[in-house]
Order: structure tokens, then sequence, then C-alpha cells
């Protein structure tokens, strides 16, 4: 059984690109079981979508904790928890990361002995309107690293997946899709199918004992304010907004005041400040600051500048 | 009491709600509720019925400072009753000081507020309930994947409404159904109008009774568009005059703004992806047309 985790953020069409290599599999005749994963929170936040095929039923439920190949859309995921990307990789997994860097870069990063294989298109995020391909370029790559999936298959899936989008749109993503479809054909056939997992084999959970509280302890009541702020949200951005103090106006009504999140404070001598644990890259600061003065950045830069400042 | 707001400069410079909320990225909603809590300050009891701002409160995170409380999607307003009679019973009775009192808010989106809430919300105006009712209408059922509710626009694809002509309904007038009530106050506002908004909820703060504030709320999820381009959307809904900015108030609805020259409906149209198969493959210029003629229609009525 091909077991496949698809591993990127609210918004950059994981979910649907685990859908076409899903229907990409089924026109090849396999049985196919496809299904996203991802909480309360919003775009930008991490999510992955997960893909199991076979030449037999499939009986195994739930999330894949031995995968063959895990896609990596946005490696700006890689430092956050929440991702879990590494979940039950091993030196079988195959692992594909669209990303600048090289895969020795990423082996040595991770600590990781799985086969690592970069999808090198550095401007993927530097564009926001590329983000709806990102899943299909994923989808693409997978499909021929599988080596079991013909171009025409993964066509039929795409127009199949895709057919409420318009003419240039489906078009746009049939070609990023073919591009890496392209472009991994030295590693055709790199993912293996992984063995049966037995039910025997599994081990329960450790339990921990609740006693059966009175509501009046067991309910979930918050006691403290804006507990909120130790939510990182920071870690949802692609892209960072840096203000330009040299050419600020310090008119802080307008983008302290228009950012959703409240990210944007005050300081003292009159100044706008942003607050990168929280800013969610959303960008209207940049889209509504008068003189221009905040710049976009994409995050993988950003922080490349800083750890270079920093040592 | 604060100083009253007149001017951008005097819009609160210290943001009350937390961050770190799972609001989406550029959410319409969250900046018309931070603006909102920022003038309304921390005494206040939420009240708020099931959508997408119901995930602002998952235990153990709340980016609120005062108090929080979930209801089932139609009974927000019942919600606020009991929370209202509860604090009454408490200060005639003096176990609580009148300076501690709370304001009552009810939050729901529009599925709640238009539609499934709604003869809960007219029972409670019924009642001259003293709450403040604030609905960020994203014109469909967003936590649920943006299915049309009865505040969806004409034409807009929504998941229920995916054919070329989208929704085949008209958003229905829920200010006008509020007023009919003869409550204390509606208004109508909008994020990316932040003085407007701030003016009134010092206004809606100032008196006693059933009271709406209305905002529309740009929704990059539901609505299709970059989040960057929230704040433009939203200006755009006035200067069309999708969203006409008004209140009613002693009897008598002013409009605060009225857009001159006003734009094109098409322009704000164009700017989201519900409303691309109007535009593509070809223009449908019938569908557009009626748009703008519904538009035209009520600016007609108003400079009358
Ligand atoms: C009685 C009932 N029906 C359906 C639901 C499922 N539900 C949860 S949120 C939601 C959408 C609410 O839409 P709206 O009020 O517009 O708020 P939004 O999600 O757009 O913020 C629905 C249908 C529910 N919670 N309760
Ligand atoms: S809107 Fe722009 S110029 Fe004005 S304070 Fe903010 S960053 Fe500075
Ligand atoms: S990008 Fe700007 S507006 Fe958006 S969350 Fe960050 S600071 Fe706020
Ligand atoms: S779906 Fe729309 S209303 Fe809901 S959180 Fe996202 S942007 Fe806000
Ligand atoms: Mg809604």
């Amino acid at each position: 059984m091909y077991r496949i985790r698809f591993h990127g953020r609210g918004g950059q069409g994981i979910k649907t690109a685990g859908r076409i290599l899903g229907t990409a599999f089924f026109e090849e005749g396999f049985e196919v079981q496809d299904a996203p994963i991802y909480g309360a929170e919003r775009r930008g936040a991490p999510m992955f979508a997960y893909v199991r095929a076979a030449r037999a039923p499939i009986q195994e439920r739930g999330v894949i904790t031995h995968p063959d190949l895990v896609v990596v859309a946005d490696e700006t995921l890689v430092p956050v928890p929440a991702a879990n990307l590494m979940l039950g990789v091993t030196a079988d997994t195959v692992l594909l990361l669209n990303s600048g860097e090289t895969p020795d870069t990423w082996r040595q990063r991770l600590n990781t002995g799985a086969t690592v294989i970069a999808l090198p298109v550095a401007d993927a995020i530097t564009d926001r309107a590329a983000l709806p391909h990102i899943g299909t370029r994923c989808t693409g790559a997978a499909a021929r690293l599988l080596g079991v999936i013909s171009r025409a298959a993964l066509e039929r899936a795409l127009r199949t997946e895709l057919r409420a989008l318009d003419d240039a749109s489906l078009k746009a993503n049939l070609d990023e899709a073919f591009r890496a479809f392209d472009a991994m054909a030295a590693h055709e056939g790199v993912v293996h199918e992984g063995a049966a997992i037995s039910a025997r084999a599994y081990e329960a959970p450790d339990w921990t004992d609740l006693p059966f509280e009175p509501a009046r302890v067991a309910a979930p009541d918050i006691f403290a304010p804006a507990t909120s702020v130790q939510v990182r949200t920071g870690l949802w951005r692609t892209m960072r907004p840096v203000i330009d103090y040299a050419h600020c106006h310090r008119c802080v009504w307008v983008c302290s005041t228009l950012c959703p999140d409240s990210a944007i404070h005050v300081r003292a001598d009159g100044a706008p400040e942003i607050d990168y644990e929280h800013c969610k890259g959303c960008l209207v600061c940049a889209a509504v600051c008068p003189p221009h003065a905040i710049q976009a950045v994409p995050e993988h830069e950003a922080a490349k500048i800083e750890a270079g400042g920093a040592g | 009491m604060s100083d009253a707001i007149r001017r951008m400069k005097d819009l609160p410079s210290t943001h009350l709600l937390g961050t770190g909320t799972p609001m989406c990225a550029g959410c319409g909603g969250l900046e018309a509720l931070h603006q909102i809590y920022d003038v309304l300050g921390t005494n206040t009891v939420f009240v708020n019925a099931a959508g997408c701002m119901t995930l602002l409160s998952v235990y153990p995170f709340t980016p609120f400072r005062g108090s929080w409380l979930y209801t089932a999607m139609a009974c927000a307003p019942a919600g606020a009753q009991g929370v209202r009679d509860a604090l009454d019973i408490l200060l005639t009775s003096k176990r609580l000081p009148p300076e501690d009192d709370l304001q009552t808010i009810v939050l729901t989106g529009d599925g709640a507020a238009y539609g499934m809430g709604l003869s809960s919300t007219s029972a409670a105006i019924d009642r001259n309930l003293d709450f403040l009712y604030i609905c960020y209408d994203n014109e469909g059922y967003g936590n649920t994947g943006q299915q049309s509710s009865p505040a969806t626009p004409h034409a807009a694809q929504t998941a229920t409404n995916t054919g070329s002509r989208g929704f085949p309904g008209y958003k229905k007038d829920l200010f006008g159904i509020w007023a009919a009530h003869r409550p204390a106050y509606v208004a109508t506002v909008i994020g990316a109008e932040p003085l407007d908004l701030a003016k009134k909820i010092e206004k809606a703060k100032s008196l006693r009774g059933p009271r709406l504030i209305l905002a529309l709320a740009p929704c990059p999820t539901g609505w299709d568009f970059d989040p960057a381009e929230s704040v433009e959307i939203g200006r755009l809904a006035v200067r069309s005059g999708v969203w006409p900015l008004k209140e009613y108030i002693d009897g008598k609805v002013i409009h605060n703004h009225v857009p001159h020259p006003r734009a094109p409906v098409e322009e704000y149209l164009k700017t989201q992806g519900r409303f691309a198969h109007l535009f593509s493959p070809e223009r449908n210029d019938a569908l557009l047309g009626e748009i703008q003629a519904h538009i035209d229609a009520y600016w007609a009525a108003v400079n009358k």
C-alpha cells in the first residue's frame, strides 16, 4: 500500500492536492482513500492531507503514521511543531520539499536518514498569486516519484478535480503540475510501497485516568484575560511586513487600527511596531500605508537575514 | 468616560482584543470586532452564537479581557436575556456595585442574525432587552464553508450556488427589519471606515435598550480574494453604494455618507472570486445591469 502525506497551509490547495493524487491513483486502477485534516484555524495555519492507495481493498483508517512519501508544500512549516512533518518518517520514507535549498541541507537540518528531494522553485512563495498552484505542483511531483501514475492519468485527475476553474486557471494548474512531473523524471519510482501493518502491532496509547469532577470544576472556564496571546499565529506567515521607519509618517491610526489582528502596537515615541509573534502576514497594513512605508518580504528570506544578522 | 472621537487621530491606540486568534489572515470581521472592542471596553459580556467567531474562545485561549459565553446558533439573544436578568438581580440586591455592571453584547454572524436567530432576536427587542447586537456579515455560512445565507448578495457564488448565475435570492434587509421594531439604535458599519465605526459604537454605548451594529465583513476565504485586499474591498463596498453607511435613531434613518460620485458596482464585484463568473468566460451584461439597477434604485430613493 502507498501511504502519502501532504503538509501545507490553509489556502495552498493541499486538500485538493490530495484529492487529485487520489483520483489519479483511481484512474490507474487503485483502491483509494484520501482525506484532509485541519483544525479550527484558518487560511495560513498548518494543515495536512493524506492518501492511501492499494491494489486491494484498504482496511486501514485514520492519520498515516508510517508514511512512504511526505510532501512539504511550504518549507516555512519545518520549524512549526504543530505541523508535525516528521511523524513516522524513517530511512524508508521519501521526503519531498518545495524548497530552494539542497536536499543535503535539509537532511542535516532535519537530522533524518530519509531520502530527501527538493522541488526547486525558489520564487514559489514570493508571489502570492502562485499560492493556489502550490498544491498542484506537489501533486505533479508526487505522481512522478511514485512511478505508477502516467501523465495521462494525472491529466484526467486534474481535469476532474479542477473542473470548476475557468480555462486560464485550469491551464496554469496543468502547466504547474506537468512542470513538476517532468522535473522529477530522474527520481521516477523512488517511493516504494510500505508493508501491510498488522492490527496486532497496534500499541494502545498510555491512558491517563481523569476523575469525574463536578461541572464547577470540569467546565472549560477561562479565568485569565487575553490568553490567546500565547498562540504564536506569527508562524502562519509566508510574507513579512517590514516598516521602513525612514519613510513612516507616524500616522499610526491607519495601520494600527486597520490591522485585523491588533498586531501593530503604538510605541511610546508614537511609532508603529509590528508584533511578529502574532502578525499573520495578511499584508493589509502594506496595502493601506499612505506613503508605502511597509514592504512585504518573503518570510524565508526575512528569517535568513535575521539569522545572518544575529550571527 | 473617554473623550469623544472626532478625527482619525482620536482612534484608540491601545488595542484590547488579544492577538493570536484563529481567524483567517485578513478577516474583515475580526478587523471590525477589534475596533469595536477598543471603544466598548472590557466591561462586557459577549454572548456568541455558533459561527467563525465562536472559535475566538476555544479553551484555554480567549482574546477577550471580559466575559464570553457560547450559545446555540438561534439563541444568542435569549442567552443575553439570561445574562442581563442575572446582572439586574445582582444590582437590585446590592450584590454588584453599579460601577461593576457589564454591557450585554450579542455577537453572531449573518447566518444567525438574518436567519436562524431572527425569531429570538425579534422577541428580545419586543421585551426591550437592554443589549447590543453585533453582527459581522460575511454574507454566508462562513464557518461551515460559505454556504448561502439570507445575507448572500444576488448572483454571488457560494458553496451551495456554484452555477453560472450564482445565488438566485436577494440580500435580506436586516437593517429595515430591526428598524421596523422601533429599537433604540441600528447602524451599519465596516472595519475599513474606522472613524464612522468608532463614532457609532460610542453612540450605541451611550444608549440603552435593543441596539444593532451591522458590520459588513469582507471575508478573503469565503469571497475569494487576497487577504491584503480586505480594506480596499471594504472601501469599495462603500464607494460603490453596495454597503450604505447609515443609522436609525429616534424613528429616523440617516445616511452618514452618500457616495458621490458613486463607483460602478463592477469595480467592487471584480475584486472577488465569488463574482468572477459575471466577467468570464464572457461578461454577463444582463446580470451586471440588474445588480447596478438595484443599487441605483436604492440611492434614488435615499436622495428623493
Ligand atoms: C442549529 C445549528 N445548525 C447548524 C450549525 C452548524 N453551524 C455552525 S457555524 C455555522 C455557520 C454560521 O454562519 P454565520 O452565522 O453567518 O457565521 P459565520 O460562520 O459566517 O461566521 C453553522 C451552519 C449549528 N452550530 N447549529
Ligand atoms: S500607516 Fe505607514 S506611514 Fe502610517 S504609521 Fe503605519 S507604517 Fe507609518
Ligand atoms: S500583515 Fe500587517 S495587517 Fe496583517 S497581521 Fe501582520 S501587521 Fe497586521
Ligand atoms: S471565513 Fe471569513 S469571516 Fe470566517 S474567519 Fe475566515 S475571513 Fe473571517
Ligand atoms: Mg456568515
